[in-house]
């Protein structure tokens, strides 16, 4: 295995040149801080509190900011993660770039990937977007130490914003770069291209087998007494 | 009418919310012997990595009894009634006590996702659920209940289409079409249900109860079956991979079923994300519970 497959252990929030550094398809496990929500109206908050020139009550900027949901537990007045997971970040394309360009951002996370818009602000701010394996939680888990705090507490637990530790998180993928490079674009890309392709492939396969049923149709009239 | 001999609201109650607990925290053994099968056939590092983290971590869902995924979806069940059995209960009452019950003793507590689709308010019950869908087993003396929860991951890529006559390469067109669409984002591998024909409501449901066949069967019907193979060979060929981040298995199977119908024939596509949580068990007319799944 080459040097390029051992995951780069990194502290958030990165600094501009750290964010600048990574490359598509990086492995990546975090320590430092990070905050996280998987709500849409947390989102919308943050956007319309950004628009208006209001400070968020965790300070971002120039942070990390991962769409993850999470299930702490209180033990002697400090929290602990019960579990902890990533969601669908697209679900969030229309929101993000505002929230990228205002904060800064310099790692976003999530899984699944982002839609050119974001790819686009990330490229403008100096940021990376890091992909969670999804559905992996015990071992995603493990690399989240604590729950310091959390704004907006009207909302459910999962969608109020919540400010973590994290040691030896992941390993996360570096899934769009700082520099405008899209894993999920070149893949899409790549998929068109295959398309012809495939469905000349499935026309194929389909002649193949309508011939071969024909020809067990014909073989049954042949022994017809 | 013996009614010592019948299947009772505390038997439903109990099984279903441990039906939909153990869901929760295990994963089904096709998808491990799926999963397993993949990472020897995928070309590239990279893959084999992560289908190894996956295995990895639904390992350790299992062992020390945490939930494999953070979403716990809602609650949908596959009912299958024996004609030769004995009901004495309101059904549907067990069901809501028994998802009632659920999120009341299960440890780690799971959060709210049940959600009001027109105020987009969230708690831990609402309308409908858990999700029921019935069914009925001539001659069987058993009840059999499948646990089937679903989330956002994987729930909001299915699709449907009304066609006219369709040939099979539109048909077959459509269902890749909708793997295009949902890309690197369904928690790949997926296992795909496609359902064809019969009525809107019923090609939705096939493809539903498509996904809950066991992985590594194929359709009874040759024409089917051959179906199934060759689509599943396209959608890999995709290359969008385990987690979206490229890869020779962007789905572990395509189910393929059809109901015959009129002209008209809707297609209808639907995702399990990779864990593709099932648990499956049966409540005999004496009381006896089997877990099949």
């Amino acid at each position: 295995m080459s040097n390029d497959d051992e995951p780069v252990r990194l502290t958030l929030p990165l600094s501009p040149q750290t964010a600048r550094s990574l490359k598509v398809g990086q492995q990546v496990l975090l320590d430092g801080e990070v905050t996280v929500t998987v709500g849409f109206p947390t989102h919308k908050r943050m956007l319309a509190a950004l628009q208006a020139g209001e400070n968020l009550p965790i300070d971002l900027r120039g942070g990390s900011f991962f769409h993850m949901g999470t299930c702490c537990y209180e033990k002697d007045g400090r929290h602990y993660p019960h579990y902890v997971n990533p969601t669908t970040s697209t679900r969030f394309d229309a929101l993000m770039p505002g929230i990228v360009r205002s904060l800064g951002l310099t790692a976003i996370g999530g899984k699944g990937g982002v839609g050119e818009a974001v790819v686009e602000a990330l490229r403008e701010t100096g940021g990376v977007y890091l992909a969670m394996p999804g559905g992996a939680s015990p071992l995603l888990s493990a690399g989240v130490v604590e729950r310091l705090e959390t704004a907006w507490d009207d909302l459910i637990e999962q969608f109020r914003l919540s400010r973590f530790v994290l040691k030896g998180f992941g390993p996360l993928t570096v899934g769009v770069d700082a520099h405008g490079n899209s894993l999920y674009r070149t893949l899409s890309e790549r998929a068109q291209d295959r398309l012809p392709a495939i469905l000349a492939r499935l026309e194929a396969r389909r002649s193949a087998a309508a011939q071969e049923a024909q020809g067990e149709t014909n073989e049954q009239q042949r022994r017809k007494p | 009418m013996n009614l010592s001999m019948a299947v009772t609201y505390d038997l439903v109650r109990d099984v279903s919310r441990e039906l939909y607990a153990r869901a929760l925290m295990k994963i089904p053994q096709d998808t491990h012997r799926a999963l397993a099968e993949a990472e020897r056939r995928e070309t590239d590092d990279k893959s084999r990595r992560v289908l190894r983290f996956l295995q990895a971590s639904a390992r350790k869902s299992e062992a020390e009894g945490r939930h494999a995924c953070s979403d716990a979806g809602f609650p949908t069940f596959f009912v299958k009634i024996g004609t030769r059995l004995t009901l004495d209960l309101d059904l549907r009452r067990a069901f809501v006590d028994g998802f009632a019950a659920m999120v009341e003793t299960i440890d780690p507590p799971i959060l709210k996702f049940i959600t009001n689709p027109l105020t987009q308010e969230r708690s831990y019950a609402g309308k409908d659920m858990p999700n029921l869908t019935f069914d009925v087993l001539d001659g069987a003396d058993y009840l059999e209940i499948t646990c089937s929860p679903k989330a956002l991951g994987s729930g909001r890529w299915a699709a449907l289409e009304v066609f006219s006559y369709p040939t099979l390469e539109q048909i077959e067109a459509y269902v890749i079409d909708c793997v295009m669409r949902a890309g690197s984002q369904h928690c790949p591998p997926v296992i795909i249900g496609v359902g064809i024909g019969g009525s809107f409501d019923n090609a939705a449901k096939i493809a539903k109860r498509a996904t809950l066949r066991e992985i590594g069967t194929a359709h009874p019907e040759p024409m089917v079956a051959e179906m199934e193979a060759r689509l599943l060979e396209a959608v890999n060929a995709t290359g969008f991979g385990p987690m979206g981040q490229g890869g020779d298995t962007t789905a572990l199977a395509v189910h393929v079923d059809y109901s015959a119908g009129h002209g008209f024939v809707p297609v209808a596509v639907c995702f399990n994300c990779w864990i593709n949580r099932r648990t499956t068990a049966r409540i005999h007319n004496d009381g006896t519970v089997i877990h099949v799944e």
